[in-house]
């Protein structure tokens, strides 16, 4: 059944501030209307229940986008296009980019708005997910004032909102931190335009030494509200991305998300979908890093091959704490790759004797403490911490089983127990030194050598980074 | 554009359509794709779906792209619109209405006006658009004939000739 016009005001006070009074003369009683591409969609299905509407359209105090050094504050009034057409948006904000241009068509993205895109709530919503992974805030504006809340609490359950019923969202503020972040965006629908999403998400990380940081997830269409996946990013932060931990991460999504089945999709297929994107986004993260970091792995070796032999063991040394080891590596120079260097580390570490094995074991700390056996160089310890940050973040009760366990292999092997602790978590790590307190003494020791020299793979790689 | 608080009567609004200036007494909420079609007999803009999703009543308002079903008419208060009848010169069709017509872009004829205001548009904005270009530039504009590739074929063929005269 269509509306009548006759049923409906649309009053136009052609001000902000006139807007304002007129919202708090009579709150929850006047419906704003900006480019008209969710409200006139109901309107014309006889389904909007406001007879009382207010334009905001084209309003020049909610239609600007103004830039400060720290961030970039876009009026609630700005259209797709205008974002698309902004180069601060372009270069900085991709993932914001990339929602406006898959938003509708031409014509909506002409009409559309950022602040009706977050206003209207919907979970499908293509640039909802972005302005999460950018820690957006948003300025509230009403007779009472303006109020400045994260947009990370804007959505408090499904089409419901902070905003109050004489407010009016006036702009969304980001900061101007990401702009080296690694930024991945992908919408699933049934159609590139003029689709709504069956799952979308935008992503954003750094790999900082060899380990992913400061990953941010979100997805649409998963759950009641656009969805920050922290359980996820919890997982992955802080850990090399490993296929181990890329198992981890399409798991522990897939506990994230509260996906439903609808006209669009189904909760299992959006539930493997989430998960391949979510795998997607890591692979290209680390991807991305490797191609990045080949010059900078060129440089250190070059730097390296022209030293000299005692400068060269000595750079070398915290890689794995072995002297016979490092002596070895500084001999098979030049190397000229990272391959090549990981080869040669691997055949030096198998030629050495038991006691040159040993050494490099008790130039760790003990799994779960901070001092090892040697006093250790500084880039070691900064490493070894690195290694087991998943230890230190555990609770207590595992903390103290670990303790215990690597007390009964000391006394059983009598030196200390050594893993390579990276990627996994504390309760793997128990489980592992567990099942290894049961090797004979002969097995025990390959094993721990061969544990030593994965550590010492990873320990090269980030000493490539320079 | 301002009106008086609590009026649900019409109002006199002014605009341009196609070049002649309108006055025009209209419910603020009416669509301006009835008011096209209704007030002032412009039919070439059609209601395909009413909600924003199938572009054959897009017009130009102000030179931008919009679905005429999603704007309520007191926003087209003062602007310039464009419809299909707007585009020829006189007896001559415009470059694009043209090419439609040699590469078989139009076949039941209702996606047409839409499409063609949509490929206009794109053309003002990058004359020399690639064949991707062109389908984004279109792709709010559905053809049920299944005839997308001559209507990609016609706009690239008009922009070549516009290119060349």
């Amino acid at each position: 059944m269509r509306s009548n016009p006759s049923d409906y005001e649309l009053a136009a006070p052609g001000n902000l501030q006139a807007i304002v009074s007129l919202i708090g003369s009579e709150p929850g009683k006047w419906l704003p209307i900006a480019g008209g591409t969710d409200v006139m969609v109901q309107y014309a299905a006889g389904k909007l229940p406001a007879l009382k509407l207010l334009n905001i359209w084209n309003l020049p105090e909610l239609r600007r986008i103004e830039v400060s050094a720290d961030e970039i504050r876009i009026g609630a009034g700005s259209t797709y296009t205008d974002l698309r057409k902004n180069s601060i948006v372009e270069n900085e904000f991709p993932l914001l980019a990339s929602a406006a241009r898959w938003t509708g068509g031409i014509a909506n993205q002409n009409r559309g708005t950022i602040g009706g895109n977050i206003v209207n709530a919907s979970p499908a919503a293509d640039s909802l997910p972005a302005l999460l992974v950018y820690d957006a805030d948003l300025i509230l504006v009403s007779v009472r004032g303006e109020r400045r809340v994260t947009y990370a609490s804007f959505h408090t359950g499904y089409k419901k909102t902070l905003l109050a019923q004489d407010e009016l969202v006036k702009a969304v503020c980001l900061p101007r931190r990401f702009s080296e972040y690694f930024a991945y965006a992908r919408k699933v629908g049934a159609r590139k335009a003029q689709a709504i999403a069956k799952v979308c998400i935008a992503a954003a990380g750094r790999v900082v030494n060899g380990s992913a940081e400061d990953v941010r997830i979100a997805l649409g269409s998963v759950a009641p509200v656009p969805l920050r996946l922290t359980g996820t990013e919890k997982t992955v932060n802080g850990k090399i991305i490993s296929a181990d931990l890329l198992r981890l991460a399409r798991q522990t999504a897939a506990a994230d998300i509260r996906p439903i089945d609808d006209i669009r999709s189904t909760a299992r297929y959006r539930t493997a979908v989430a998960g391949n994107l979510v795998v997607e986004f890591l692979t290209r993260l680390n991807a991305e890093q490797a191609s990045g970091d080949f010059r900078e792995a060129k440089d250190v070796l070059t730097k390296w091959n022209a030293l000299s032999r005692d400068e060269a063991i000595k750079t070398i040394l915290p890689c794995c704490g072995s002297r016979a080891w490092a002596h070895g590596m500084a001999s098979h120079r030049p190397l000229t790759d990272e391959a090549a260097l990981l080869a040669a580390s691997s055949d030096v570490w198998r030629s050495l004797t038991t006691s040159d094995w040993v050494e490099a074991f008790q130039s760790h700390p003990r799994i779960g403490e901070s001092r090892a056996e040697q006093p250790p160089p500084a880039q070691s310890v900064e490493w070894s911490t690195q290694e087991q940050r998943a230890i230190a973040d555990a609770d207590a009760a595992v903390k103290k089983a670990l303790a215990d366990a690597n007390r009964e292999y000391e006394r059983r092997f009598n030196r200390i127990f050594i893993v390579c602790a990276g990627g996994k978590s504390a309760g793997e790590i128990l489980e592992i030194l567990q099942r290894r307190l049961n090797n004979n003494a002969d097995t025990e020791l390959q094993e721990a050598a061969e544990q030593q020299r994965q550590i010492t793979e990873l320990r090269l790689r980030k000493w490539l980074q320079g | 554009m301002s009106n008086s608080v609590g009026s649900r009567s019409k109002v006199n609004i002014s605009l341009t359509v196609n070049g002649e200036p309108k006055t025009l007494s209209v419910y603020p909420m009416e669509r301006l794709l009835d008011v096209l079609r209704l007030d002032l007999g412009l039919t070439g803009a059609k209601e395909g779906c009413g909600e924003g999703e199938c572009g054959s009543c897009s017009v130009l308002m102000d030179g931008m792209l919009v679905n005429s079903c999603l704007v309520p008419v007191l926003q087209s208060a003062g602007s310039n619109i464009v419809t299909i009848e707007g585009l020829q010169a006189g007896e001559t069709l415009h470059a694009l209405q043209q090419a439609f017509l040699d590469c078989g872009g139009a076949q039941c004829g209702i996606c047409t006006p839409g499409m063609i205001l949509a490929a206009s548009h794109l053309l003002s904005a990058i004359p020399e658009p690639t064949s991707e270009e062109i389908r984004e530039g279109l792709a709010g504009n559905l053809c049920r004939c299944t005839g997308y590739s001559q209507i990609v074929e016609a706009v690239a063929e008009a922009a070549r000739r516009r290119m060349t005269p």
